[in-house]
């Protein structure tokens, strides 16, 4: 992976004596810097997208950079809604991105009156299954 | 050009569904969602209010408010119910 680190720094001096630090994203393997947060390790390789959209599925990265704007929000360790430009890396963190979500009430996938009624029968729709569900004893 | 993030609301949408339902600053917010996603408003906000002001002509703070509502940041449930890690 690319490194766009600045190694030698005017003001802020050397990085080379920082620790490295390993983590994964999305299962694959990362290497950060001691003091690093999830979002300045992964931009150092270049990787700018954390997260999709919940709903539409469009791309997201840090906007604010400084834990205001909740829209890097990553899943760390199975923790979800984890500000990414706020949580400093830890040897071994698995990090995942953010997903779509369903959206079962969402009418502009769904005719009123095609609702699904149940979380069953909208997974059923959403795998292009037409059948029509039994209605529940 | 999108004002909010979360719910990704464009300046585009607040103006049509102003012109389409003719309605209040608060209404265009209840209908867009505009201002009302994960960051609670506490990101766009003010640029929600410039141009729900612009485009409605009504002033923040009139009959009705477009008001802030706690908590600060969004919390997990964990969090206020004592139970989980506080992280
Ligand atoms: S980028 Fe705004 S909270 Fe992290």
């Amino acid at each position: 992976m690319r490194n766009r680190r600045i190694e030698e720094h005017p003001v802020l001096g050397s990085l080379r004596n920082r620790k490295a630090v390993s983590f994964t994203f999305d299962g694959k393997t990362c290497e950060g810097r001691e003091g690093d947060t999830i979002a300045s390790a992964l931009l150092a390789h270049g990787i700018r997208q954390l997260r999709v959209h919940e709903e539409s599925g469009r791309p997201r990265g840090i906007y604010c950079n400084i834990g205001h704007c909740f829209e890097c929000r990553v899943t760390v360790d199975g923790k979800a809604g984890v500000r990414a430009c706020m949580t400093e890396i830890r040897e071994g963190m698995a990090v995942e991105s953010g997903k779509v979500l369903p959206s079962p009430l969402n009418s502009s996938v769904f005719e009123a009156d095609e609702m699904p009624r149940t979380y069953a029968e909208f997974a059923g729709k959403q795998k292009g299954d037409n059948k029509k569900e039994a209605p529940d004893a | 050009m999108i004002i909010c993030r979360c719910e990704e609301v464009t300046l585009e949408d607040i103006r049509d569904t102003f012109h389409t339902y003719k309605c209040s600053a608060r209404e265009v917010k209840l209908r867009t969602r505009a201002g009302m996603g994960y960051c609670g408003g506490r990101t766009c906000r003010p640029a929600v209010d410039a141009v729900l002001e612009e485009v409605t002509g009504e002033k923040p703070g009139d009959d009705l408010p477009l008001k802030v509502q706690p908590p600060v940041r969004p919390v997990s449930l964990s969090v206020l119910g004592g139970d989980g890690d506080h992280a």
